[in-house]
């Protein structure tokens, strides 16, 4: 156990870092030599190497987790900062779902268990995560074994499905917070019983993890996940600035510390570095896109699989996506913590996260951000396996047009099973939105 | 008599007033005990009508799409409010879908039940759950919730269930075939309840138990026995359901009885003890002992796995029961519908297929 | 060469029928497109069988789509028929994958030539003979040239697309982008084979396959392929079915 622990740390601070700079070294070895290609981004983010060495840390210290400390499975809207003063070491099975969305893995994985009898229609994350579970493949080497599910079903109802086909699988507990959708106002009871939830929760996390609850350390990881969320917020507001600084889809791969490392001073020494970076950028006029002709506002999840194509076809156009629901949701989720009572402050902040929340609070957040980033246009994913985010799309795309007087396009995808896109089509789509701007 | 017009008679004859209810689960106890009329919503089947209809994307569940349509088109305009419980995202999505951004302009509630295992923190909450929308019902029934009529509701629904049970249980005996049972036991989702054991009553009266009816019987588990074709298809190739676990039927079916005195703790008690469903995010095992035990009872040689395309919660239970039934030897058809008005010829030649193949003497 | 039974399998795509001896052999047969006016094309059909075995008072199974509208002694699904001429041929119990023209049937044959489970892709043209008739119409190659030029392919150009009607924008496109077209074609292949294969995956046993499409040695190297496992072709795969409703009234 203490040998385990020892590889544990040892792993978290020296090898991932060290995996990474090897993996940064191919990468320069491999673009010496290359002609630069004309690309319509601007320069790279310096920032990006440290995004790579802290979430390879981060999963390469994850295999030698299991046995060295508590491991919870966490869903990511799960309120992870009272299971942190644990010690526990924190998987986000999204986290890693979208990683292998990126990496075309998920047809495979969804294979295997459609051979199973899980319909195709299901969402794609938890496809991909039984998938990778059933098949024990992963692009991350591997993932520990969970002494704790924890999941909470703000973001939606589905995961206490999924989470509880992982519960079968491991035979391990599944600890529920589960929050009332939130009509017009959160009701006094429905606050409550995600609070009676949490406390549940502590008790759960004191009996896995043999720690006693000590509010010091409560204390102390919510206001390092209060400073992250600020952090993160500070990065984004910097996408105001004309040209934005950095383009859509850096927001939806540097989003991976708030959600994945909340809590934690790796998040939020990193989300400093950033945000320093950004705002010296946006100082010196330097743009994601190297001519930001339009900016757009993303609504949705990311099309994991095809993200730098679409990114790519709008650039060359000189479209770029300034702001985003989906990285917009972590700059909020946890805004409304408050050190002195994380339990009561929790409860109310993941109550009210963008997707537990009514279709006006959802319209209202959209106009909010196409007015303060400035946006011409949106693009709402209509994202097939992602039913809680999608519904209404219909009616929001409508109404925002409206009110704002911005173009919007309605675009037909999946956030990470590429079966579910025809490439020709959304290409067509978009291109005649674009199109639709001169 | 229509829907429509036992509604309106309901409203000029009792005043009372009435609240279309999606599905599944709510507190239909509380509603009598207010004297209102519950009018459940199960699709209606077939394709999405009118303006609504396109406003929920093609892969979401039909139950949403067409109630959306079917709200927007003025098809509820009968009553006098909706109410949607915590069901699913889907529905979740619906309920303010139609009462913020058009489609219902009434009044409209909402039942968000807990999810997961009872656990003492979903206990408190349900009760709190259940007082804040009585609260909000009374003013709309111009009356509050008196205990004694709790009390007189609760005995009644008990009574419903009693005879609905006894009738599901005896089916095998029953020489009635399984149309005309369920569209005596549907009638239940709108009619008055006291109106609804009159007729439970009467026809436990007319179909008096027997001996064993020809055919295999199947257990079906599902969410609604739509189209009703479906159990022509089943009686014409020499099968009937012997079990039911269909969400509108079975499912609701509770058999726990003399449940405390204090009716509101009754009330609380009647919710847990209903059979497991996936809405409810019940324990697989609880589900499975579940099926098991109606298995047993009904010597079903074959499942049914009758599911509703992009229904989330019964779709994550599909692979799990579908192991349960290979592990006991139990064939499982799998038949997922749309809420279509008609069955097609692919569907028929499946049932056909699954009834001739556990026909051939294959054990259970 | 008496004739005692007849099986006619009125499938949507083709029409087929056999007429069998004694033995439940098959001594006559009959393959043709389904006319939109089956009756009158089963009439003549068993007609002509009855006249050409002599098998005048034989009794007539039917299965198929259209199995209903057949005046027959007995009317079964395809599911049975296919395991009972499938067994017929083989005597062995296996993992039958008919292909058709509009849908694909996977069953699995016990030891006594019962259905022990199926499963069916009826709902989508993808999984079946139509997602290949589709293409191979629209690029212009005839069906006796397509297992030939598979064969000569260097590489497969995958082709991603889950929806016929999308896959046919695709290809046209990986035409027109210079992509050979052999490899198209093995491409299609495989992609039909990979959605036969998830139907048969869970399915233990010896492979064999029936139906139009097995007509295809294209399309049953493919499967074999992806289902890493052999394919045994039965022998007239397309009149299986209709073998089958002949048994059923012998």
């Amino acid at each position: 156990m203490i040998l385990r622990r020892a590889q544990y740390e040892l792993a978290g601070r020296v090898g991932g870092p060290f995996l990474a700079s090897l993996d940064g070294w191919k990468r320069t070895l491999r673009a010496r030599g290359r002609t630069p290609r004309e690309t319509p981004f601007g320069p790279p983010l310096e920032s990006l190497r440290k995004l790579k060495e802290i979430m390879t840390a981060h999963y390469f210290q994850a295999r030698y987790a299991d046995g060295a400390v508590p491991v919870a499975w966490v869903t990511s809207g799960f309120p992870v900062e009272v299971l942190r003063p644990f010690g526990f070491h924190a998987v986000y099975p999204e986290n890693h779902a979208a990683m292998c969305g990126v990496q075309r893995l998920v047809p495979g994985l969804s294979d295997a268990v459609e051979a199973l009898g899980y319909s195709r229609d299901l969402c794609s994350y938890a496809r991909t995560d039984l998938g990778s579970v059933v098949t024990g493949q992963t692009p991350v080497g591997r993932l520990p074994r969970p002494d704790l599910l924890a999941c909470c079903t703000n973001i939606c109802q589905t995961v206490l499905y999924w989470y509880r086909a992982l519960a079968d699988h491991f035979q391990v507990p599944l600890v529920l917070v589960d929050t009332p959708y939130v009509y017009g106002e959160a009701k006094p009871h429905h606050i409550a019983y995600v609070r009676a939830q949490l406390e549940e929760l502590v008790r759960v996390a004191e009996r896995i993890s043999g720690r006693r609850a000590d509010p010091e350390a409560l204390a102390a990881v919510a206001r390092k996940a209060k400073e992250g969320t600020d952090l993160w917020a500070d990065c984004l507001a910097t996408g105001k600035s004309r040209p934005a600084p950095w383009t859509g889809i850096d927001g939806f791969f540097h989003m991976a510390p708030i959600v994945a490392l909340r809590g934690t001073d790796t998040c939020n020494d990193y989300y400093r570095m950033l945000r320093d970076e950004l705002r010296d950028r946006a100082q010196r006029g330097i743009g994601g896109l190297r001519e930001e002709r339009h900016r757009l506002l993303w609504d949705n999840l990311p099309i994991w699989f095809a993200v730098r194509e679409v990114a790519t076809l709008l650039a060359t156009r000189g479209f770029n996506f300034v702001c985003t629901s989906y990285t917009n949701a972590w700059a909020e989720a946890g805004s409304r913590i408050d050190p002195e009572d994380l339990i009561g402050s929790a409860a109310d902040s993941y109550t009210h996260i963008i997707l537990n929340q009514d279709l006006p609070n959802r319209l209202g957040i959209l106009r909010r951000l196409s007015r303060e980033y400035g946006v011409d246009g949106a693009v709402l994913h209509s994202d097939r396996s992602c039913k809680p985010y999608s519904i209404g799309q219909v009616d929001l795309k409508e109404r925002l047009a409206a009110e704002t007087g911005i173009r919007v396009l309605l675009l037909e995808a999946d956030h990470s099973d590429p079966r579910a896109w025809s490439r020709e089509q959304a290409d067509n789509r978009l291109t005649a939105f674009m199109e639709s701007f001169e | 008599m229509t829907r429509k017009e036992y509604i309106a008679q309901q409203r000029d004859r009792h005043g009372r007033k009435s609240i279309a209810v999606l599905p599944i689960h709510y507190p239909k106890e509380v509603l009598t005990a207010l004297d209102i009329l519950a009018v459940e919503l199960w699709g209606p089947p077939g394709a999405p009508r009118g303006e609504g209809a396109g406003r929920i994307q093609a892969y979401v569940c039909s139950v949403v799409r067409n109630a959306l349509a079917f709200l927007s088109s003025g098809g509820a305009d009968a009553v006098d409010g909706v109410l949607f419980p915590h069901t699913c995202d889907s529905i979740q999505g619906l309920a303010t879908l139609a009462t913020d951004f058009g489609g219902w302009g009434k009044k409209s509630f909402t039942f968000l039940h807990p999810k997961g295992p009872p656990r003492e923190s979903s206990r408190v909450y349900l009760e709190a759950e259940l007082r804040s929308l009585v609260r909000e019902l009374e003013p709309f029934a111009g009356r509050s919730l008196e205990p004694d009529r709790l009390a007189a509701a609760l005995r009644l629904h008990e009574e419903i269930d009693e005879c609905r049970a006894a009738l599901l249980d005896a089916r095998p005996r029953l020489a009635v075939a399984d149309k005309e049972l369920y569209a005596l036991l549907r009638r239940g989702e709108w009619l008055w309840p006291a109106d609804h054991l009159a007729e439970l009553r009467e026809a436990r009266a007319r179909w008096p138990a027997g001996p064993v009816r020809p055919g295999v019987p199947v257990l079906v588990s599902g969410y609604v026995p739509e189209p009703p074709a479906l159990l022509e298809v089943l009686d014409a190739a020499g099968a009937y359901v012997g079990a039911d676990d269909y969400a509108a039927v079975g499912r609701r079916v509770v058999r726990a009885t003399n449940l405390a005195g204090d009716p509101w703790q009754a009330l609380l008690a009647r919710y847990w003890a209903a059979p497991p469903c996936s809405t409810r995010s019940a324990d697989h095992g609880e589900r499975i002992r579940h099926l098991g035990a109606l298995l047993d009872r009904s010597g079903a040689r074959g499942v049914i796995l009758h599911v509703l395309k992009f229904c989330e919660p019964e779709l994550f239970d599909v692979p799990v029961l579908r192991r349960a039934f290979a592990e006991r030897g139990v064939p499982v058809l799998y038949l997922e519908g749309e809420l279509e008005a008609g069955l097609s010829g692919q569907v028929v030649t499946r049932v056909e297929a699954f009834v001739e193949m556990i026909s051939a003497g294959r054990a259970a | 060469m008496i004739a005692v039974a007849l099986g006619v399998d009125v499938g949507s795509t083709t029409c087929k029928a056999v007429a069998v001896d004694g033995k439940g052999r098959v001594v006559a047969r009959r393959v043709e497109h389904t006319d939109p006016r089956i009756e009158q094309q089963v009439e003549r059909v068993i007609r002509e069988l009855r006249d050409e075995t002599g098998a005048h008072g034989a009794p007539v199974g039917a299965t198929g789509y259209g199995r209903k509208r057949v005046p027959a002694a007995r009317a079964l699904t395809e599911i049975t028929c296919h395991a009972r001429g499938a067994f017929a041929a083989l005597g062995r119990a296996g993992v039958l994958v008919d292909v058709g023209g509009q849908d694909t049937k996977v069953i699995r044959i016990g030891p006594a030539g019962e259905v022990v489970d199926f499963s069916m892709n009826d709902k989508c043209a993808a999984g079946t003979g139509r997602f290949l008739e589709v293409i191979l119409g629209r690029l212009r190659v005839p069906f006796d040239q397509v297992a030939s030029q598979v064969a000569r392919a260097e590489r497969s150009v995958p082709v991603s697309s889950t929806c016929t009607v999308f896959a046919e924008s695709e290809v046209i496109s990986l035409v027109a982008g210079g992509e050979p077209l052999e490899g198209i074609l093995k491409g299609l292949h495989q992609a039909l084979a990979s959605r036969v294969a998830a139907l048969a995956r869970g399915a233990p046993g010896e492979v064999f396959m029936s139906g139009g499409v097995a007509l295809n040695p294209a399309m049953v190297a493919a499967l074999r392929e992806a289902l890493g496992r052999p394919v045994q072709v039965v022998e007239e795969p397309q009149l299986v079915g209709a073998h089958g409703a002949a048994l059923s009234v012998l």
